[in-house]
């Protein structure tokens, strides 16, 4: 399926007969009045911003009427949205885009079914993290139309700051390498993160392994050569057992951190961390259309058994001629 | 038995000893038992009698001098400050860090740098308290002392949002486990020692959470007690009439104690060198890979904020005020540049120059960045300089490495320099010494001394443009309150 621009006709054709207000998740409209909304109108960007709907009527209106090329609304809740002001509190957002994972086995140019099939597991792995170290369960996932945004609703992180969230993020990236010596009594021990099977060690081993494997010859990691790589690549079958202290015997202990080094840098960009820590930032509407693209923007009920290519496609792609 | 007011201060027992004392009168009188006490510690070392410390303010002001001297000097000798963890001194303890903290948040505020060196200190009077006690006594302590400060059992992680946000602790150092942060040994053992095999669960515990993850935890939130405690009072100070003059006349001893450092040792230690950072003409050779990177344009996403957020922010305080993290003071582009002369020729052009190599060049597709790289440097959201302007937004500091990560990971290539730098002006300044001392070198060796490092390949490579303006301008700007270390921003 190639992912060709939505025509003004075509995003007329899907506002007034397939989408439905009611399409639009229960925690954006149960909270509707707060948030800010902002559209782009012509494809150069969201510059239609401060819009306010006081209910889901006002808003059904204005979609069917304006057929907008993108629909936003804030992650932010305000006293007074219309200004931007008298901020309350605003999701968490981990946003995963399928064309900025760094480590991609594809090679597409845009996006494909291999890189957003990627860009799912990154987004269950995350999950599983918020879930099982965070104890959070807000958790609401929404295909972007090019990715995936994981929001968190839960009250005690909407009200933390960027600096809290940043270190969110970094936790569940596992952006930086665990400490392996640890000391009890002036003696020293050497615990390799992988040895440790809880908390943010066992965070950053999975984290490692999902880049292990998509790595091939080409992928640029710092300070890690193409002979590292090269043996990556030959003994990575070991970690499906995870025999985690063989592989990095076969690499050799000094290339072994070197290659956890690189990697934990490269997980920083396993999702846009700006997004994460901005408490104003707005988002793509689920439900609304992603013209550039032509797809839907959809929350997801149940992540393992979402498809795109089949979930997310408006209509009229069907009805294309050529 | 040691008390927890020892360690804590901010405990409900340290409480009662303020209340005890009640009123500031006699603050400043002489303690016979608190000399008594200094002098006949075992392990004391005093030379003069002068630095036996014989009331409250002069107990308060060993305190800071103990934590500085620490850290700055290089022939500091703890045995000097022996007395300060003997827990027979805690009552008077107590109370001078009670006048510290006043007398801080009172004068100089909770953002100041009296502040946070205090904070410091405290952190580090703990550890080096707990040092001082046998394992059975220390463990028992922080124990103690936990239960007080975690009020729950259960703690789930977001208690330590304070914590978190003030990067006291990586939520990474934490052990979490559904939300909730592990520090017993028991619930340790009953979530975890089914996964763990090969190993034996107690001895991990021991490893991994044990003494030392308490300890922090223990250390880090008394320190952010102490925090609250000074900003509390810089907010109650500014409703209340007039301070007392005591508490004043400690804060500028404390400041006085604070800059001693700068003067002797050189603030920031690990620079070597030492000396105050005198701004000059920019040397291309010193940046750090991250600026090299964005002068050779960005070609992907994040040309703005590479450009607007980071590039200038960089070059105009690398240019103009390359000390401002040392001094601590905030000033406006003028105070360094009156005439706007180096802003215009040599800074802005270095900007624009790097918005030009990116692909698409930066201004083609939005020239109106022009304005906010105008307003980043403190001269409100116009299209050109103006005095009239400035100070209608403000001079943005450099973005430290950590944001860097965070904004612009593609920037980010440490190099071995970059590991001893949390931001890249402080990479510029030390590189500045080391070519500085390598060029004395070579010009001391090289007779005909031409070796200039803005004349090397790489540097002529990327700047050619600014090279020459640099070597052309040899305006040294002088720095005003340049002996001003009271740090009020």
């Amino acid at each position: 399926m190639d992912l060709k621009p939505a025509t003004p006709n075509e995003r007329r054709q899907y506002y007034r007969e397939e989408w439905k207000v009611k399409d639009i998740p229960d925690f954006i409209l149960n909270t509707l009045a707060q948030r800010e909304f902002g559209f782009d109108h012509i494809g150069r960007g969201p510059n239609d911003r401060y819009r306010v709907f006081q209910n889901s009527d006002y808003l059904r209106k204005f979609m069917r009427y304006r057929t907008p090329f993108a629909a936003y609304s804030s992650v932010a809740f305000y006293h007074k949205p219309r200004r931007r002001d008298g901020w309350i509190k605003a999701e968490l957002v981990f946003d995963v885009d399928a064309k900025d994972i760094p480590i991609r086995t594809c090679g597409c140019d845009n996006v494909c079914e291999i890189c957003l099939n990627q860009a799912k597991d990154i987004v269950q792995g995350l999950l599983d993290t918020l879930q099982a170290d965070l104890g959070l369960s807000n958790l609401h996932v929404v295909y972007s139309g090019r990715g995936y945004h994981i929001r968190v609703l839960d009250d005690e992180v909407m009200v933390m700051d960027s600096d809290v969230r940043s270190q969110i993020v970094k936790y569940i990236v596992g952006a930086d390498v665990p400490r392996s010596e640890y000391s009890s009594h002036g003696m020293k021990y050497n615990l390799e993160h992988f040895t440790i099977p809880f908390g943010y060690p066992q965070v950053f081993t999975q984290r490692v392994k999902q880049a292990l494997f998509a790595v091939n010859l080409d992928t640029e990691i710092d300070d890690v050569s193409r002979d590292i790589k090269k043996a990556v690549i030959k003994h990575r079958e070991l970690l499906k057992n995870d025999q985690w202290g063989l592989f990095r015997k076969e690499i050799g202990p000094i290339r072994y951190s070197r290659l956890v080094k690189g990697i934990s840098s490269l997980n920083l960009t396993l999702v846009d961390a700006k997004v994460s820590i901005d408490l104003k930032r707005i988002l793509r509407l689920p439900s609304s259309l992603h013209s550039g693209v032509s797809m839907k923007s959809t929350l997801i009920k149940n992540l393992e058994t979402f498809d795109p290519f089949r979930d997310a496609v408006p209509k009229f792609v069907y009805e294309r001629k050529d | 038995m040691v008390s927890i007011s020892f360690l804590n201060p901010l405990s409900p027992e340290g409480k009662d000893i303020v209340r005890e004392l009640g009123s500031f009168d006699g603050i400043s009188q002489d303690i016979p038992e608190l000399r008594r006490l200094v002098t006949r510690n075992p392990s004391q070392e005093i030379v003069e009698d002068n630095e036996i410390p014989s009331n409250y303010l002069e107990l308060a002001l060993k305190r800071m001098e103990w934590h500085i001297k620490k850290k700055h000097d290089r022939e500091f000798n703890s045995r000097r400050y022996s007395f300060l963890s003997d827990q027979s001194i805690t009552r008077y303890d107590v109370i001078a860090f009670y006048l510290l903290c006043q007398a801080i948040g009172v004068k100089f505020g909770p953002n100041s740098r009296e502040t946070r060196v205090m904070v410091e200190a405290q952190g580090d009077l703990i550890q080096e308290r707990l040092g001082k006690l046998s394992i059975g006594e220390s463990r028992l302590m922080v124990e103690k002392s936990l239960q007080m400060l975690l009020k729950n059992d259960r703690v789930h992680w977001t208690f330590f949002q304070e914590l978190l946000s003030t990067r006291k602790i990586r939520l990474t150092d934490l052990v979490l486990d559904k939300g909730e942060l592990i520090l017993d040994r028991e619930d340790f053992i009953d979530r975890f020692a089914p996964r763990i095999k090969q190993r034996n669960p107690s001895s991990m515990y021991q490893l991994l959470i044990g003494d030392e993850l308490k300890e922090l935890i223990m250390v880090k939130m008394i320190m952010q007690e102490t925090e609250d405690y000074i900003k509390l009072v810089h907010e109650k100070a500014r409703i209340m009439v007039e301070p007392n003059p005591l508490l004043l006349e400690l804060a500028d001893e404390v400041a006085e104690v604070l800059a001693e450092p700068m003067q002797h040792y050189g603030y920031g230690s690990g620079r070597g060198g030492g000396g105050p950072m005198k701004a000059g003409p920019l040397n291309p050779l010193a940046f750090p890979p991250c600026v090299k990177k964005a002068l050779d344009g960005i070609k992907s996403g994040g040309r703005n904020d590479a450009i607007v957020l980071f590039m200038t922010p960089f070059v105009s305080y690398a240019r103009l005020y390359p000390d401002v993290f040392r001094m601590n003071i905030s000033k406006r582009v003028s105070d360094q540049d009156p005439q706007l002369e180096i802003t215009e020729n040599e800074v802005l052009p270095l900007i624009y120059e790097a918005a030009q190599r990116c692909v698409p060049p930066l201004f083609d597709d939005q020239p109106q960045e022009k304005v906010n790289i105008n307003a980043k440097l403190g001269f409100g959201m116009h299209s050109s300089l103006k005095m009239e302007h400035e100070g209608e937004t403000t001079w943005y500091t450099p973005m430290s490495c950590e944001k860097i990560k965070l904004h612009l990971p593609h920037l980010c290539r440490p190099d071995d320099a970059c590991k001893k730098i949390g931001n890249p002006l402080s990479y510029y300044n030390r590189m500045i010494w080391e070519v500085r001392n390598s060029n004395q070198e070579e010009s001391d060796s090289d007779s005909n001394g031409v070796v200039s490092s803005n004349n090397s390949p790489e540097a002529s490579q990327d700047n050619i443009n600014t090279n020459d303006e640099v070597n052309g301008s040899k305006i040294e700007v002088p720095e005003k309150n340049s002996d001003n270390n009271s740090g009020e921003v």
